[in-house]
């Protein structure tokens, strides 16, 4: 081990993996650009590499990245990955209060915790863990969706219209069924455009409903800040962090660390759970959706636990558990790494030191994200016509660089257009994109489980996993849901307005 | 590959400054398009075939472009858009190219492209989890006429999909079959043990069953795999379905012929390269070099063979 | 338009929806019956129901005669979202850089931003990351860039 640690410590690797983070880190940031994406065309880049050094250089962009997508999240309400959206929820709201400095700290901090906790679980337990999440078959997967879903409850529950959220949801679930349908190959109002053959990608949705709605609000704001900038001047290096984040630091690690070992995109999901347990045990309910450092905790340290976790299954059995994973395992194989044992025999000099390598990199965006939040918090005070016309460039070659396609930029500008007058009438685009996310997970697990189970929907009921599953979905809707109706029932007067 | 650009900056503006060298091929970077995600296997073969043309062929560089989707349906539609003035060529895999002008959904026809060669294959396999009480094929013949057996596939229309129906014609009986979004949901089916089998790819499995997390239990071809020459084949074992997924280079059709003719050579040449060789053994590549005219053959075997499948039962 | 009766529009919009939904599931074929259709089904049925409920609450509950507050600034709002539209309908054409070039200072005048020297450090500073980015580091091919 110590050898493998020694080989971390090189001049060379530390620079490579100080690299490799603060590009992940600003890749993270852009609307549009995905550590999938990068990850992918720095693969065949790394062939020339030093096999180690290459692998530092992917795994310090896949934990830069993470983070980095809560950076714009807090500042601007445009989150940079799907996983970052519960972030901008409380974030955005604490950086119009002039508490961006704190948010981007409590964020930083968080990321690191379960960056951190994620790569150690992966160094002591990867084979052990993996063996358990082979146990995790369809019928799981739709169960681990449902999960997921129960967070649009969470959004909803205080202040907006429960129902409304629910529609979101399933608007995006919708939306999310366009294209080939995967048990009959046949094609789903997808109208004719080879375009949608392969369903909406949920990127140029992201991109459309918060970026560009925010940028278009900006655009059309008379007002030339709603943000509270005296804060920003103040010192602010100094705050101190909330007490008691790390119990919901704790929180979402644990789950972030969990869920990343399970197949599927699982940083979205354990964002959203993650987020939906704190607000569940939070003392300070009424506060979430307002700006509460909790909230951001628990979401950033679930989302960056994904990082380790996802690399369990990838490293010991060739299984990726994301996408990033899977482009990641891409350049493993390129360098003739096979992912299973071999990588912790034959390879351990390479593979022992690219999983250390992700301590150093959590450690590098934690020194950074602390240094420069002071000054990122005077993104804000870019004039917006400036930072609109910017923003708005890169969301449009964001969408366009996905997929190489122009169709992915108009889809783009009809989810901002579509998108804001949805959001004008209360409905919930968290609920919405979260619906587009994990509705094709769910419908995957599920007609999956149906075929697995012959048609039997007792399938979603039978292993103990799925038992569990149960009570843990049950515990998160009734709670929420006993004190939505609590709520309504006691306000009968006509004059109840469930629109804002 | 900033070395690359200026080469490539450089050969831009002596083409645009004197038109009249028009007579010299290549003025310019040729575009690779490539009907696959980045970082993938069908990307990294173009990436290594494009390296070992640029090397051996003095003056020639080659930008990939990644056009992912629907099966590579999207890229296979743009190399047949692309302007046949030789600066844009591209990579196809088989089945899917012809599946999907057996399906009726593509805007092409093989007489879309001019073929260059062949490049890297990988023969279709059967695998079952490790504990599983199926041996060999004739033992999955017979549980799945004792009751329907689960079988995962990537996708309908796949290679998979089509040797999984095969299968079910050589052998009389029906699958419980279940399509899956990609290989890795196959892979974490079968080594879960969630699934009975799955119709795979030698190089999605071939580390899993040395590993002993699952078993492959024949290849799907006539002849042994170099890669695991002590896996009997689907011939030896007394059913005649093969399957395997092909990687070729192809020009749009109105490409000149001159032009046509010294791109299959660089093909044919760099696939043989003993330098690209070893590459493509330790990136786990399997090559199958085949020229022009025998790829085109070949694919239009395939395609035959497709369409029977789909007459009987259509996707 | 009073901010209630768009809401009844979408709610009706999306009650109608969820009936064709589960419509046309009937046309799923074979294996899709037993599978996605159940799935589809029950999408349709749960929007449908939920609208329908939403509805019924903003007609019996809503007095709310509130407009529909869009922006306060319409010529810049639609200006920029009609630029938008034109950068993304000839980007492909003319190139990024090119489009892009334009774009920026375009909509920043149009936001009301004089001060010339800002925009154009912008301009270039974001045209040069994007170059540095995308064809330097990641070697994309954005459009226009080999002519």
């Amino acid at each position: 081990m110590l050898e493998h640690a020694m080989v971390v410590l090189q001049p060379y690797s530390l620079l490579t993996i100080l690299i490799g983070t603060i590009a992940g880190v600003a890749i993270g940031g852009m609307p549009g650009l995905t550590a999938t994406m990068a990850v992918g065309l720095l693969v065949p880049f790394t062939y020339t590499m030093d096999p180690a050094l290459g692998l530092m250089l992917l795994g310090g962009i896949y934990c830069g990245a993470m983070y980095g997508g809560s950076i714009p999240a807090i500042l601007l309400n445009t989150p940079g990955t799907p996983a970052a959206v519960a972030t901008a929820i409380e974030g955005f709201p604490m950086s119009q209060k002039g508490k961006a400095g704190l948010a981007l700290k409590v964020s930083v901090v968080a990321s690191f915790v379960g960056g951190f906790f994620s790569v150690i679980i992966l160094l002591l337990f990867a084979p052990l863990l993996a063996r358990q999440a082979l146990n995790f078959g369809p019928p799981e997967t739709f169960l681990l969706a449902l999960m997921g879903l129960a967070g649009i409850i969470s959004i909803a529950d205080e202040n907006s219209s429960l129902i409304k959220a629910l529609i979101a949801g399933l608007l995006g679930m919708v939306i999310a069924i366009v294209g080939t349908d995967d048990m009959s190959g046949s094609l789903r109002y997808t109208m004719g455009y080879i375009e949608l053959i392969d369903g909406i990608d949920f990127m140029p949705a992201l991109i459309g409903l918060f970026s560009m709605i925010q940028m278009l609000e900006l655009a059309g704001m008379r007002k030339k800040h709603e943000i509270d900038v005296s804060a920003l001047h103040k010192k602010q290096r100094n705050d101190p962090l909330p007490k008691g984040i790390f119990k919901y630091i704790a929180v979402g690690a644990g789950t972030g660390t969990v869920i990343g070992v399970l197949p599927g995109e699982g940083a979205t999901i354990a964002a959203f759970i993650s987020y939906n347990v704190s607000k569940r045990i939070s003392k300070v309910k009424e506060l979430f959706g307002k700006g509460n450092p909790e909230g951001i905790a628990a979401a950033e340290a679930g989302n960056n636990g994904c990082v380790g976790g996802s690399l369990v299954p990838t490293l010991t059995l060739g299984i990726p558990g994301n996408s990033v994973a899977a482009a990641l395992m891409g350049a493993f194989i390129i360098h003739g790494m096979i992912p299973g044992p071999d990588l912790f025999n034959e390879y351990a000099d390479r593979t022992y030191p690219f999983i250390m390598s992700m301590f150093i990199a959590n450690g590098v965006f934690l020194i950074v994200g602390l240094t420069i939040a002071p000054y990122l918090a005077r993104i804000a005070l870019i004039p917006p016509a400036i930072l609109v016309p910017v923003v708005s460039a890169f969301a449009v070659l964001g969408s366009y660089a996905l997929n190489n396609a122009v169709f992915d930029v108009f889809l783009m500008i009809a989810f901002a257009g579509f998108g804001l007058i949805l959001k004008k009438l209360g409905f919930s685009l968290e609920a919405l994109i979260l619906g587009l996310i994990l509705g094709p997970i769910a419908e995957g697990g599920f007609s999956q489980g149906m075929i697995i189970g012959k048609g039997s929907p007792w399938i979603f009921f039978e292993s103990n996993i799925a038992k569990i599953m149960w009570v843990l979905i049950i515990l998160l809707l009734v709670p929420p849901l006993y004190s939505y109706w609590k709520n309504t029932a006691m306000v009968k007067a006509p004059s109840l307005d469930d629109q804002d | 590959m900033l070395k690359k650009s200026i080469i490539a900056g450089l050969v831009l503006s002596v083409a645009m400054a004197a038109p009249a060298m028009a007579g010299s091929y290549p003025s310019k970077a040729i575009t690779v398009i490539v009907p696959s995600k980045a970082g993938g296997s069908t990307d990294r073969t173009a990436r290594m075939i494009t390296e070992t043309m640029k090397t051996q062929n003095k003056g020639f560089e080659f930008v990939i472009k990644d056009i992912p989707g629907s099966g590579g349906q999207k890229g296979f539609e743009a190399i047949n858009r692309a302007r046949p003035d030789g600066y844009t060529i591209g990579l196809v895999f088989t089945p899917q190219l012809v599946a999907h002008i057996v399906s009726k959904r593509a805007r092409y026809t093989l007489d879309s492209f001019r073929i260059l060669g062949n490049v890297a294959q990988d023969p279709g396999i059967v695998a079952v989890p490790k504990d599983s009480k199926i041996m060999n094929l004739a033992d999955l013949a017979k549980m799945a006429k004792a009751k329907p057996l689960t079988v995962a596939v990537n996708g309908i229309g796949s290679d998979d999909f089509l040797a999984a129906k095969s299968f079910e014609a050589k052998a009389g009986v029906t699958f419980n079959l279940l399509p899956t979004k990609g290989s890795t949901e196959q892979k974490a089916g079968i080594l879960g043990g969630h699934f009975d089998a799955a119709f795979m790819n030698l190089s999605q499995m071939i580390a899993q069953h040395k590993a002993g997390d699952a078993r492959i239990i024949a290849i799907l071809a006539a002849d042994r795999d170099e890669n695991m020459s002590e896996m009997p084949t689907s011939k030896e074992q007394g059913y005649e379905v093969y399957m395997t997924a092909t990687r070729g280079m192809v020009a749009p059709a109105k490409i000149d012929k001159a032009i046509l003719d010294q791109l299959e050579a660089m093909v044919v040449k760099a696939v043989n390269d003993p330098d690209f060789k070893a590459k493509a053994k330790k990136g786990n590549i399997y090559l199958a070099p085949m020229n022009g005219a025998d790829y085109l053959s070949y694919l239009k075997g395939l395609q035959a063979d497709t369409q029977a499948v789909y007459d009987k039962a259509p996707w | 338009m009073a901010k209630r009766h768009l809401d009844r529009i979408v709610l009706v919009g999306f009650a109608v929806m969820a009936v064709l939904l589960f419509i046309s599931t009937a046309s799923y074929p074979g294996i899709a019956q037993k599978t996605s259709a159940l799935y589809v089904k029950f999408l349709a049925a749960s929007m449908g129901i939920l609208a329908v409920v939403q509805l019924g609450f903003s007609i019996f509950r809503d007095n709310d005669t509130g407009k529909l507050h869009f922006t306060d600034h319409m010529p810049r709002f639609f200006g920029l979202l009609i630029a938008l539209i034109i950068f993304g309908a000839v980007f492909e054409y003319v190139g990024f850089f090119i489009s892009a070039g334009l774009f920026i200072p375009v909509v920043a005048v149009l936001l009301g931003y004089r001060n010339y020297l800002v925009i154009a450090l912008t301009t270039v500073s974001v045209l040069a990351f994007v170059y540095l980015v995308f064809e330097k580091l990641l070697a994309v091919n954005l459009p226009g860039f080999s002519l």
